[in-house]
């Protein structure tokens, strides 16, 4: 039972060795000075999620394609980028919680606002595309953030939801 | 150094406590204590820090015996790995992998002009030029053992790596040692071992900080079109390197060196730190209270009767350091 855990384990690990992720906080101001590459980071960022979540369920054994499956990936990949989260909410439909890091926090301080806010759309919405799509299916749910912590407030808080079949 | 900074701060401390309880001592406690009772503190205080000395010699041949068995079991090891792990051919492929690193980042360092770019490839500079030294003074091990001319790579080297190279290739003095070395290169390359969900330490591996440059280098080719030949060659560089790194790091682990010389720094750490400290604050009050006091007259004993309140207030710091020495041994 331990041998197949710790195999599951160094699967991952390799999984997540082989991502090809740049530094948030190099790589956002050389975009910013090249004034394009956003369109390539967003690719790289949502083919790495992707990759990651289908590796993860695939080792894990994770069938079901529901909200449950993506905050348990969702968690093995925000600890692995040495984040925790604070869960609120977790239903059928709904995956609720906050962060109290993240790497867009340690972006230099000469890089303003807007440019963060930019790039934490930039990032977010390509990482949690490419975790639904891989997941749940193209389209079929959507993710939110506050962007509090970039604001300077304590937690920002992040919920994956669901799309209601028409 | 924060070691060296530590202890200072230790003794200091400690200097400054003898200092007050002198001067509280000298005040008060002359006052109140006879001749008779100074006796009594005396052959007390001998009996129970005599016996608390027998524990801590006790305790240091057991580290020094703990200390004597793994240094045995990593001298058995060593020669293994420069024998076999380590051949001449797999030392000078990795050391010219680490130099076209070096001169590969030292360039684009010096033509970014973006800050968190450069300190990216400035920190893997350092991280190569250390790896580099070390494979540098394991070869030249190596070629000494086969009574070949030695440092065949210090033509590669500016002044302050060759000055580098000398000390850890004139620290080198016990045959494990060199497993310290090989520990050492693995540390920079894959970053220390952490538990699986605790965040990854990327700023001590090379590899990730490698992996990240990769990944910069691989998004500017998009856009700039400039590094594409870098970016190929940084990715076949890395990987062969990665190739060979990974199979001495996976011998190193099956041999749970790092666990053997991690109990090596810990027996040594108690053989010397707390066992003085302890061998300080027992053996010499109580030396003082056997040997000195005693043969004083009945006024010069009343006259040094502070004394003994200071040499009763080292027992106590001696009994402090005795249970954390006892409390590192049950841990090493």
């Amino acid at each position: 039972m331990r041998a197949v855990k710790k195999t599951a384990e160094e699967q991952i690990k390799a999984l997540i060795k082989k991502r090809s992720f740049p530094p948030i906080e190099v790589i956002i101001p050389i975009l910013e000075k090249a004034g394009r590459g956003e369109q390539e980071l967003t690719a790289q960022i949502y083919n790495t999620y992707a990759t990651i979540a289908e590796g993860t369920t695939r080792i894990l054994g994770l069938k079901d394609k529901d909200m449950k499956t993506v905050a348990k990936v969702f968690e093995i990949v925000i600890s692995l980028e040495g984040l925790k989260l604070q869960p609120i909410e977790l239903s059928e439909s709904r995956f609720s919680f906050h962060l109290q890091d993240c790497p867009m926090l340690h972006v230099g301080k000469n890089v303003s606002f807007n440019v963060k806010s930019k790039f934490c759309d930039l990032i977010c919405t390509a990482g949690s595309r490419g975790l639904i799509d891989t997941i749940l299916g193209p389209q079929r749910g959507t993710c939110t953030w506050d962007k509090a912590l970039i604001r300077g407030a304590g937690k920002c808080t992040t919920t994956f939801e669901l799309v209601k079949p028409k | 150094m924060s070691f060296l900074k530590n202890s200072s701060l230790l003794i200091l401390i400690l200097l400054v406590a003898m200092g007050f309880a002198f001067i509280i001592a000298w005040l008060n406690v002359a006052k109140f204590m006879s001749y008779a009772d100074l006796q009594t503190a005396l052959t007390t205080t001998t009996g129970t820090f005599g016996m608390v000395l027998g524990i801590i010699t006790a305790g240091l041949m057991f580290t020094q015996g703990k200390f004597g068995e793994l240094a045995s079991e990593l001298n058995d090891k060593s020669p293994d790995y420069l024998a076999k792990v380590l051949s001449l051919e797999k030392i000078q492929s990795i050391e010219n992998h680490l130099l076209t690193i070096r001169k590969t980042f030292i360039q684009l360092a010096t033509t970014t002009t973006i800050a968190e770019e450069r300190n990216l490839y400035e920190r893997i500079v350092t991280k190569a030029s250390s790896m580099f030294v070390n494979f540098a003074v394991l070869l030249n091990l190596k070629l000494k053992q086969q009574g070949l001319p030695a440092d065949l790579q210090v033509s590669e080297m500016d002044s302050n790596l060759y000055r580098v190279y000398q000390k850890r290739r004139q620290g080198l003095r016990k045959e494990w040692q060199l497993l310290n070395i090989i520990r050492q290169v693995i540390d920079v390359w894959e970053g220390p071992k952490a538990f699986f969900i605790e965040k990854p330490n990327r700023e001590s591996a090379l590899e990730a900080d490698l992996k990240d440059s990769l990944s910069i280098l691989k998004l500017k080719e998009k856009v700039e079109k400039s590094s594409i030949s870098i970016s190929r060659e940084v990715t076949k560089t890395s990987s062969d390197l990665d190739t060979e790194i990974s199979k001495i790091s996976q011998r190193l682990h099956n041999d749970r060196i790092p666990q053997l010389l991690s109990q090596m720094e810990q027996a040594s750490t108690l053989r010397g730190k707390y066992f003085y400290l302890t061998l300080v604050f027992i053996a010499a009050p109580l030396l003082i209270n056997l040997l000195i006091l005693p043969q004083f007259s009945n006024a010069t004993a009343t006259f040094f009767q502070p004394i003994i309140s200071i040499t009763s207030f080292l027992n106590i710091m001696g009994v402090v350091f005795l249970f954390l020495y006892i409390y590192k041994i049950l841990n090493v």
